[in-house]
């Protein structure tokens, strides 16, 4: 299936730059409401600080809650963009080409957003420093660096130093783009950050050997990441529902489908805003749905997995958790939730395809599986910890505060406004790749049918 | 690109051509006539009658002591349920390996990938295996203990299910993975029956008019063969992952105490996809050696399972690492009895073995291009991952086999058994049943070409060499 038209390098410059040399009148209002949000947020959190803890529905035994599961929901959200951009590229998906700038981009802010999550958690973020650095070794105090907490911010940071070099070096043909189309202040922006680009044979020989190697080395760290956040909970046998050796990949996969998601409903957003439907295409939702239905499928046999291998030990505290993840008001209603919008919904109705190349549809279905696999988070953290544990005599259950809340809707707003952003200044669909697509793809005559065809380089 | 500039780039391109033995290649990609394409494949299943007899014996003589070494140990040891352990092995090994290679057949296909086509009958043929798996597994079933034990219910996945639920369970699921894995096989083998039938004479011809089954290659009839094919490939995944689901759970998890380990399954079924990579290489190069087949099974397929079995290696470590972090920092008595059980313990002789050849050495080897790029040292790499996997398999289900019965109801094992060594028995079972295997695979391929024809073929035609800036490339359709 292939629903392109051929549109030559100009008519590309013109559409997909028009985000950077005309700024759309919609663009303007909605950044800076999003502005005020994030500002408010940011006083929220000042808030906090100030206070401390005890204003959110934190406490013993529930010390985790709303803001490690937006922490995990997050670096999950960022799983997206190695994904799309490296994976694909590594197998040859050319349905990937308008995808992969937006999957890239959504990888960096997430993370962003992920790291805040664990300092603000700590109630005094400076003293987070505790637990990375070296401050007293003649005490014997210092990090255990074999700990997931330590290996944890090491990762991510090194995933964001990845994927944010990953962007760039995808980034710099469009960058001289930029800077031949600029003038003034603009010009000297890109032309700095083009680093000279002039795309002879040579600059893009480069260009496209590092996108291939960093796509290679961005895997493991894209397997790690997520892995990692796991074991922080996977390793504590005292906790009932956390010590699974099938976290890891089951994290894995959760992210996967809960990133490709946040992909398609970013697409169907800029498809909408910014009118670029030659190129975000029905042909795009199709397949990205399609990917869709393998790993959240993947992602249910996890999730069984986990279930069933949590009962076979028959252990009372188990299942008396289970009981309460799965009949117990309000878990109960999460649970449905939960396993509606994660899978059965979405997945049931991508089974069409009708629905896949409808836009709107896959917008909401996309949205609804991020509200699930929220919700997948949050019932993994906190049930096991409200449960009462023996020579525990405080237990609890936790209900977040407003202030938690108030925080996960500025996360949501503080990346949408660094997505917008970033749009005034870049493109958010990569030029280069676009124009690479119209010679990849051609069609071959068999008998009188014509069959869409796409271009291999022989090695 | 149009097509006018393709037909002249292929033009242009004719003066790169080398004639291989019965293709013209242009740039690396050949083309084959439709008719030389028959010849050559129907061929094959002829092909070397006098080594064939000889390896068939060899093989028959193996699969007779396998088959007198399982009915004798079964005399000795049916009371005895320490002493299975091996045969346990070897029935996962068989269900890793003959199991995970139609995959090879399914999965590329589903992707559009090209490559994998002259390669799905070698890898779907494997799917036979699993009647030698069967074989191996009635004694295991008989000696697996009830669900009740001593007047207690076991630790299972069968929870309050009747007494002999995981007995009857595991074959009905084996016998119906055997069944998809046969479905796949004859399915995608029609179009080459009807082929032997309209271009062989004699014993081909007859078995082709009988297996074709009026095969003529209508519009209906090819839409119908891929929704089969869809089909089959589709459930035969399923069904696997729900065999390693319950052979591991019933076989492993359920006779060692206190060891759950939700993601064992999954690591099972994972490295069945490496040993099926690993055997399907290994087949193609003998294929390609002793059947002539260098037009067929190039380069091109061996660096593409190259890259697949250098990624699944990769997947062994991470499902490997996965459960082995969280036994090693949790600590438990549980955790802290798998470790000792499973990797410090009797079996470190076949853990660290294993560990290499599952990962370290085909990651180290398959990482270099140059290695994949070539048709030894993908095969060399297979060899190795079959060998680890095997290893890998001995570890897990000796040492699971090795905890006494009376054990069982523990909440954790208490005491981890001592080294258990194979006896004779158990080695005539070993190379028994691998002897079987590869004997069944041999005589599928005397029935039905070992690269498929209408693949082959279709590749052809949906395929073009064209000429790219100043190197070159390949036009390859992907119809919906």
């Amino acid at each position: 299936m292939q629903q392109r038209r051929v549109i030559d390098q100009v008519e590309t410059n013109r559409v997909l730059l028009n985000g950077q040399l005309d700024t759309p009148k919609w663009w303007l209002p909605t950044v800076i409401g999003l502005g005020i949000a994030v500002i408010i947020g940011f006083v929220i959190i000042g808030f906090m600080v100030n206070r401390g803890l005890g204003v959110t529905g934190l406490s013993r035994p529930v010390y985790w809650g709303l803001f490690i599961t937006t922490f995990v929901f997050w670096v999950g959200i960022s799983h997206a963009g190695i994904m799309i951009s490296a994976i694909l590229r590594l197998t040859q998906a050319e349905w990937r080409r308008p995808v992969t700038r937006a999957a890239e981009l959504l990888t960096v802010f997430s993370l962003l957003t992920a790291l805040i999550f664990p300092l603000i958690h700590a109630g005094r973020p400076w003293r987070i420093a505790y637990w990375i650095l070296p401050y007293d070794f003649a005490r014997g105090i210092f990090p255990n660096i074999r700990s997931p907490l330590i290996m944890d911010p090491v990762a991510i940071s090194t995933y964001l130093t990845g994927s944010t070099l990953f962007l760039y070096v995808a980034l710099l043909p469009d960058l001289g783009n930029l800077r031949d189309r600029t003038e003034g202040w603009q010009k000297a922006l890109y032309t700095m950050l083009a680093l000279g680009w002039r795309g002879n044979p040579r600059q893009w020989k480069l260009q496209t050997v590092g996108g291939i190697l960093l796509s290679a080395l961005m895997l493991p760290i894209f397997v790690s990441v997520h892995s990692i956040v796991s074991w922080d909970f996977a390793v504590t046998p005292a906790v009932e529902g956390w010590h699974s050796t099938i976290f890891a990949p089951y994290f894995v996969i959760g992210a996967v489908h809960s990133g490709v998601s946040a992909v398609v409903t970013m697409m169907a957003l800029m498809r909408w805003l910014w009118k670029w439907d030659d190129f975000i295409r029905p042909e795009h939702f199709d397949a990205l749905a399609r990917l869709l239905i393998v790993v959240a499928t993947a992602w249910l046999g996890f999730t069984f997995l986990e279930l069933v291998f949590a009962l076979y030990t028959l252990d009372a505290p188990e299942i008396a958790l289970r009981e309460l993840q799965i009949f117990s008001w309000p878990w109960n209603m999460m649970f449905i939730v939960f396993l509606m919008t994660g899978y059965v919904i979405p997945v049931g109705m991508w089974l069409f395809k009708s629905v896949r190349n409808n836009i709107a549809l896959m917008f909401w279905t996309s949205l609804f599986v991020n509200i699930g696999m929220w919700l997948e988070r949050f019932m993994i953290i906190v049930p096991g910890l409200s449960r009462r544990t023996p020579f525990v005599y405080t237990w609890d259950s936790y209900r977040p505060s407003m202030v938690e809340w108030s925080i996960l809707v500025w996360s949501i707003c503080w990346v949408t406004f660094l997505m917008l952003l970033f749009s005034r200044f870049f493109p958010l669909v990569p030029l280069f790749e676009q124009k690479e697509s119209q010679v990849f793809v051609d069609k071959i005559k068999i008998g009188r049918a014509e069959v869409p065809a796409i271009l291999r380089e022989q090695e | 690109m149009t097509m006018a500039t393709n037909s002249a780039v292929s033009g242009h391109a004719a003066g790169d051509q080398e004639h291989a033995s019965h293709g013209q290649e242009i740039a690396g990609h050949v083309i084959l006539a439709p008719s030389a394409v028959k010849d050559k494949l129907v061929g094959t299943t002829e092909a070397g009658a006098t080594r064939f007899r000889k390896w068939a014996i060899i093989l028959t003589v193996l699969a007779a002591i396998g088959l007198l070494g399982l009915v004798l140990k079964y005399l000795q040891s049916s009371d005895d349920q320490t002493k299975w352990g091996y045969t346990a092995a070897v029935a996962a090994f068989l269900l890793t390996i003959g199991g995970g290679a139609p995959l090879v057949a399914v999965a590329p296909v589903l992707a559009k990938a090209n490559w994998v086509r002259p390669l799905t009958r070698l890898a779907s043929a494997f799917s036979l295996v699993g009647v030698v798996t069967m074989i191996v597994m009635i004694p295991l079933v008989a000696i697996l203990p009830p669900l009740i034990t001593e007047g207690a219910r076991r630790r299972s996945i069968w929870f309050e299910s009747p007494d002999w639920t995981p007995h009857i369970f595991i074959f009905l699921a084996m016998g119906t993975l055997l069944m998809a894995g046969l479905g796949l096989f004859y399915t995608t083998a029609l179009p080459d029956f009807a082929a032997m039938r309209d271009h062989s004479t004699g014993r081909r011809q007859r078995w082709g008019k009988m297996l074709a089954r009026g095969w003529v290659g209508t519009t209906v009839q090819w839409r119908t063969l891929r929704m089969r094919i869809g089909m089959f490939g589709t459930f035969y995944f399923l069904m696997l992952i729900y065999v390693h689901f319950l052979f591991t759970s019933d076989f492993a998890m359920g006779v060692v105490p206190g060891w759950r380990d939700a993601i064992f399954p999954m690591y099972h079924a994972m490295s069945s996809i490496q040993g099926g990579i690993a055997v399907t290489i290994i087949a193609a190069w003998a294929g390609r050696r002793y059947l002539g087949l260098e037009d067929y099974l190039r380069l091109d397929q061996f660096w593409s399972l190259g890259r697949l079995l250098f990624a699944s290696s990769l997947l062994w470590i991470y499902f490997f690492f996965s459960a082995f972090i969280v036994f090693w920092y949790g600590r438990s008595m549980a955790d802290i009895a798998w470790v000792d059980l499973f990797i410090r313990g009797p079996m470190i002789w076949a853990f660290i073995p294993a560990m290499f050849m599952s990962f370290l050495v085909p990651w180290w080897w398959l990482i270099w291009n140059r290695i994949r790029t070539s048709v030894n040292g993908p095969a060399i790499g297979a060899a190795i991952v079959l060998i680890g996997l095997l290893l890998d398999r001995i570890r897990i289900y000796v040492s699971s086999w090795a905890v006494p019965p009376d054990e069982i109801h523990d909440k954790y094992l208490k005491h981890i058994p001592g080294t258990v060594w194979p006896d004779v028995f158990d080695y005539m079972i070993i190379v028994g049943s691998i002897g079987a295997s590869a004997l069944i695979v041999m005589l599928a391929f005397r029935l039905v070409p070992i690269v498929s024809i209408w693949q082959t073929q279709e590749y052809q035609l949906l395929s073009k060499p064209v000429k790219y800036i100043r190197g070159h490339g390949v036009l390859v359709a992907k119809p919906d």
